[in-house]
């Protein structure tokens, strides 16, 4: 287990080094040159020209490949030019939102899905598995943005119950728990539906399985069977796809933060490619990265503890 | 009046009272030539525009949405929002108002020369920075000469260039490495300090314009202690202090303890909030009270906001337009096809499905009904078979088939462009639209052979054709060029005399319609949202903001 997740890390470490270089690569060739998206169309052409000598970007790409990388690995990502900041306090600030934002998503998602998945799974066709099914579906099928503008129209301009907008500071009149109920909301309607249907489906086919029914036919109450034998061999498949969504909650909650002004992770990226940010896109892109790696990595080792026939 | 005024006045007062001079150009020029904003008014027998609404009321926050950009450098700032925030802070030697007039600020009055080229500038005797020291003409000298100064990199530049620069060649390389030209003040006296609180600006060419290019919104006079930087405990001698920043989140402003000079202000902080560039963001936070104003509205979020009880809606004529122009290439080559497409579209539909109707139908020359030298020449109405039967005598019986780029924010640009192709395909014109990214379109803008460009607001008709219609112009963005246009615009440019530049403008505007290379659908009315607890607020045509003048009635 020990040289499996030493070889996943050096692994890691590889790729990181090929996307950095990719993200370089796309950054150069994507469309609008940086001054000119940092000054607008107003400026003129000679303080577009001023501010490209002086940010250094008349020379070649590899060069400012090069020197980029040469002081990242020294622990230096160098300043935001959108945000005028040091990019690691940039990253720290956001993404620390970010994370409590998908920690709190998580928190609600993950025993909402299991717990109806599993009540919808274990009696297939019943009417609450009907119900559940056509519910997440729908969820599922409804896109971030259509549902919060949805929410939105319900909760802040017709009712006023909530703020429409979530800055996390409590002066503008209403508490910071408030700010989170809509964000919180819209993408547990959009994950929960995805994850209750793979919960749901992995239920019925334990519960389809002969040990089930030999347990019933043995007296043993439904109950019973359900929690013995069919909970953990039912959650081996979702687990992996419930790890899988923290990627979703740390680099795909764009739509969201946009929707409610959220200083997250996800809108910090967006504005950066938008600006070419280049330094702010390679730091999100190689967090994000590592993310996706890391929870694979935590995801085949927990597969291993609930499986225990499984080797790596 | 005791004192002296311009020859100019004099001659223009005589025209004024002949009927010759319209009240609203009058009112600009005497302005401009130094009678005092409050006297010029009533010299043409208007009562100056009152902006009080009841007794203002001292205390509260206001806060706006508006983007927080950098703004450590405020003479070389290129975006409006940026010298929002900052000119809380710093002042400006004029102000130029919600009527386009121009008046006093930090300089209290000015004289111009006979021959306009020699401008005398008297500063206020009782203004202090915030730290302490007094205001005097050295930090005004400062201001000028740093911007002016091309190392500094300040679109002032291009705004005087013609008055007090000149071009040498230093040796200066563009991005490209090709050589470029230098600029210099044109005379080592050009900016010279007459007393501590008189400045002579000694120009080698005439310009009318001095007054309102003082209030170019880069050129935010500075503390010189601050060396051209600012941010957090920056001085200044406005009202507010800025106490906090973060680019990407938030700005704070807090009122000084001391009165400002030129009052207020009234409430006690002013922040802004940055909401991203979602408009529906925008609206939620209005919505639930999170702001109490928007920087500027989207037609998008109308529809809402205009149901939002506590919200008002506050919106002002402009020369903000957008043009479909095209490039001499074929089919464009010939004018028939140009005018058969002026011909094809609806400009009463174009402002209703893309802006809701709010500002003006087009009338495809360019020159606004906001400009004072602008000539009635009456309405261009779409006339489908008239399109069709110059297409068919170009030599297109079966119509063409084109491309247009534009860019799909703001979003009624795309609107725009989506009703007027809709319009074209009657008449045989079938277009196809290539939507590309804005930061996409400025890289190409003046590349594309048929594109949709948007156009700022600018106080003069001769002003916009010059920049955007003039042969060989850096903006001319069709390539279009029309000798006579050219001398005509020349001609119009060289009249003080607001009737005769509109009689040459009535020729130009007929050349535009028959030969010229655009489509100019609207004129859009900009707008923005204000809560109705805040007075004391008007909206700009530049959407300038100055919290200092506002005050909430809770």
């Amino acid at each position: 287990m020990l040289r499996y997740s030493a070889k996943q890390l050096l692994n890691m470490a590889l790729t990181l080094f090929a996307v950095s270089f990719l993200v370089f690569a796309l950054n150069e060739l994507s469309p609008g040159d940086v001054a000119r998206k940092i000054l607008g169309p107003y400026a003129s052409e000679s303080q577009v020209d001023h501010l490209t000598v002086q940010m250094g970007l008349d020379r070649p790409a590899i060069v400012r490949y090069f020197e980029y990388m040469g002081k990242a690995l020294t622990g230096d990502f160098g300043d935001s030019i959108v945000f005028r900041m040091p990019v690691a306090d940039l990253m720290f600030d956001r993404l620390g939102n970010t994370l409590l934002l998908a920690a709190i998503s998580f928190a609600v998602i993950v025993p909402l899905s299991v717990v109806l998945g599993v009540l919808a799974g274990m009696r297939e066709r019943g009417w609450f598995d009907r119900t559940i099914s056509v519910f997440s579906s729908m969820c599922a099928s409804i896109p971030e943005f259509a549902m919060g503008v949805f929410l939105l129209g319900i909760f802040v301009v017709w009712l006023g119950w909530l703020p429409g907008t979530s800055p996390l500071r409590s002066d503008s009149g209403w508490a910071i728990w408030m700010q989170f109920v809509l964000p919180v909301l819209v993408v547990t309607f959009y994950d929960a539906g995805y994850l209750i249907a793979m919960v749901r489906s992995s239920m019925v086919e334990v519960m389809r399985q002969p040990y089930i029914r030999t347990a019933l036919l043995k007296g043993m109450s439904f109950n019973r069977v359900v929690s013995r034998h069919a909970l953990r061999n039912a959650l081996i498949t979702p687990f992996t796809v419930i790890l899988l969504q923290l990627n979703y909650l740390v680099s795909g909650l764009v739509v969201v933060e946009t929707l409610f002004a959220y200083p997250g992770f996800g809108r910090m990226m967006l504005e950066a490619a938008l600006a070419k940010d280049i330094a702010v896109i390679e730091a999100g892109t190689l967090i994000a990265v590592s993310v996706t790696m890391l929870t694979q990595l935590f995801g085949d080792l927990g597969y291993m503890a609930l499986d225990p026939r499984i080797r790596v | 009046m005791t004192e002296k005024l311009h020859p100019i006045i004099e001659k223009a007062g005589r025209e004024f009272a002949d009927g010759k001079l319209e009240r609203r150009e009058f009112l600009r020029l005497a302005v401009l030539l130094g009678v005092a904003a409050p006297a010029a008014y009533s010299m043409v027998g208007l009562a100056a525009p009152a902006l009080a609404q009841g007794a203002p009321k001292k205390g509260g926050i206001v806060r706006i949405g508006m983007r927080v950009q950098d703004i450590s450098s405020p003479h070389t700032y290129s975006w409006i929002e940026s010298a929002n925030s900052a000119r809380q802070v710093l002042d400006y030697l004029t102000v130029t108002g919600i009527d386009n007039v121009t008046r006093p600020s930090l300089v209290e009055k000015w004289e111009a020369s006979p021959d306009l080229k020699t401008w005398t500038l008297h500063l206020r005797k009782d203004v202090t920075w915030r730290k302490g020291r007094k205001f005097t003409a050295d930090d005004a000298v400062w201001n000028l000469k740093r911007v002016l100064d091309d190392k500094t990199g300040s679109s002032v530049v291009g705004l005087l260039k013609g008055f007090i620069l000149t071009e040498y060649d230093g040796g200066e390389k563009d991005a490209k490495g090709a050589p470029r030209k230098s600029v210099k003040l044109w005379d080592a006296n050009a900016i010279q300090k007459v007393d501590d609180f008189t400045i002579k600006l000694n120009g080698n060419s005439a310009n009318l314009s001095i007054p309102e290019s003082l209030f170019h919104y880069p050129l935010l006079i500075c503390s010189p202690e601050d060396g051209g930087k600012f941010g957090v405990g920056s001085d200044g001698t406005g009202a507010f202090e800025l106490v906090e920043h973060e680019v990407g989140k938030r700005s704070v402003f807090a009122a000084n303890k001391k009165a400002y000079w030129g009052g207020g202000p009234y409430i006690d902080r002013y922040e802004i909030i940055d909401l991203g560039d979602d408009a529906a963001a925008q609206v939620s936070a209005l919505a639930s009270k999170q702001v109490d104003m928007i920087y500027q509205g989207a037609i998008s979020t109308l529809p809402t906001v205009e149901k939002l009880p506590h919200v008002q809606v506050n919106s002002v004529a402009t020369g903000y337009t957008a043009v479909a122009r095209t490039h001499p290439i074929k089919p464009f080559d010939d004018k028939r096809v140009r005018q058969a497409l002026r011909y094809a579209t609806d400009n009463d539909a174009v402002l209703k499905g893309a802006l809701r109707g709010l500002g003006k139908p087009g009338e495809h020359h360019h020159v606004a009904p906001v400009h004072p030298e602008y000539a009635d020449i009456g309405y261009l109405k779409q006339d489908i078979a008239k399109a069709k039967a110059l297409l068919a005598e170009a030599g297109y019986p079966n119509g063409i088939d084109v491309t247009i780029d534009a860019r799909p924010q703001p979003d009624w640009e795309l609107l725009a462009v989506q009703i007027m192709v809709e319009q074209w395909k009657e008449a045989g014109i079938r277009c196809k639209i290539n939507v590309m990214p804005s930061a996409q379109y400025w890289a190409n803008w003046t590349k594309v052979p048929f594109g949709f460009t948007t156009w700022a607001h600018r106080p003069l008709g001769t002003m916009i054709l010059g920049l955007a219609y003039r042969t060989g112009a850096a903006w001319n963005e069709a390539n279009w060029s029309n000798a006579e246009f050219d001398k005509l615009l020349t001609e119009a440019e060289g009249y003080l005399d607001v009737e005769k530049r509109r009689a040459v403008m009535a020729k130009l505007e007929r050349i535009m319609l028959d030969d010229g290379p655009a489509v100019v659908p609207v004129w859009r009315a900009v707008f923005n949202y204000s809560d109705k607890k805040i007075k004391g607020y008007k909206i700009h045509p530049s959407i300038y903001i100055d919290a200092k003048d506002m005050w909430i009635d809770a």
